[in-house]
């Protein structure tokens, strides 16, 4: 942490580094507010605590999913196991004697329990077949999450060029003509970037125009 | 086992594997499935299908401007079109409904309830 810091900011306490922040955004703000800047990032800043609840949302989701397939493991590796042990009980009891295992019942009542212990294995599955739903609902969730995101990212990038001292200006602008255009994605997060020409790796041309400004 | 053939449209494959298998188990088979309203579309124009499970929120096309193609189409507009959806704002459904949809499930649902919808409305068109 101390090697991010400035000479004189080494060994400053966390609420210090506070206050510095605080300065520093209270600057950042009265400087946009200045050039009346601040209404173009207005829309997209008020969608935040929405990002948040959303991101709430996909976490309380994906942790209820995963309760709930645990659950139901644990319930259908019971029967499984109480099958299993039935399995080895009845075959103890035909090897030992074939015809009282069946004249006394033992592999009607065997078949009947399996019966009964699969249709309720079964439940299990499709339950935890279900579970999977999650992937779709937070899918889309994140779909939105990231667009606000990016429209963030496009927005503060902009401001970064029309705010941008002439000698940089001219540079930051030529540099972000030539980056391929951006495309926020639409739906969830990208899974193969490699290869994939619709995907565009926006973290490095922002980076290359943040370099050119001198950031 | 039923004879039926649905096509189970849905951008997230998750989906359409869920809603493939909760089909198979309540006995209709036979399934085919697509991603968006487009590639739904061209299935639906070029093969034979006897219903249709369909998402709303998809790219190309929505689910709402499939169901609106459907039933724009001689050849297609007798095809029940059941919204299995994650919108559940009343517009949407008093929307999908003056459009023409058979059904509205909305994410997330439980077999039964596909089950059921399925079911009705094959039992409402004689199909079952």
């Amino acid at each position: 942490m101390s090697a991010d810091l400035a000479p004189s900011e080494v060994g400053t306490t966390p609420p210090e580094i506070h206050h510095k922040i605080g300065v520093l955004t209270r600057q950042l703000h009265d400087s946009l507010s200045g050039l009346g800047l601040t209404e173009k990032l207005q829309g997209t800043a008020s969608e935040l605590p929405d990002a948040k609840s959303r991101l709430t949302y996909i976490a309380r989701l994906t942790g209820e999913a995963a309760e709930k397939v645990l659950n139901r493991v644990d319930q259908a590796k019971a029967q499984h196991d109480h099958i299993a042990a039935e399995t080895r009980r009845l075959a103890a009891l035909i090897v030992k004697d074939p015809v009282a295992a069946v004249a006394k019942g033992h592999v009607m009542n065997f078949v009947t329990d399996v019966e009964q212990a699969t249709k309720e294995i079964d439940q299990h599955l499709t339950e935890i077949m279900m579970a999977q739903d999650f992937h779709d609902l937070t899918g889309q969730v994140i779909a939105r999450v990231v667009n606000l995101a990016a429209t963030i990212e496009e927005q503060l990038v902009q401001l970064l060029i029309e705010t941008a001292p002439p000698s940089a200006a001219k540079t930051a602008a030529a540099a972000a003509a030539a980056a391929p255009e951006y495309k926020p994605a639409l739906a969830g997060p990208v899974v193969n970037p490699e290869g994939n020409t619709d995907v565009v790796t926006d973290q490095s041309q922002v980076d290359d125009l943040l370099a050119s400004l001198g950031f | 086992m039923s004879d039926l053939r649905f096509l189970i449209v849905d951008d997230f494959s998750t989906m359409r594997r869920i809603v493939r298998n909760l089909l198979k188990e309540s006995g209709f088979t036979d399934a085919d499935e697509a991603e968006d309203g487009v590639v739904a579309l061209h299935k639906l124009r070029n093969g034979k299908f006897d219903f249709v499970v369909s998402d709303i929120n998809m790219p190309n096309m929505t689910g709402f401007q499939l169901l609106a193609e459907i039933k724009k189409d001689d050849k297609l507009k007798h095809l029940p079109v059941l919204m299995v959806t994650a919108e559940a704002r009343k517009e949407d459904i008093v929307l999908a409904a003056q459009q023409g949809a058979a059904g509205y499930i909305v994410k997330p649902f439980t077999k039964a309830t596909l089950e059921d919808k399925v079911t009705n409305i094959l039992k409402k068109m004689g199909l079952q």
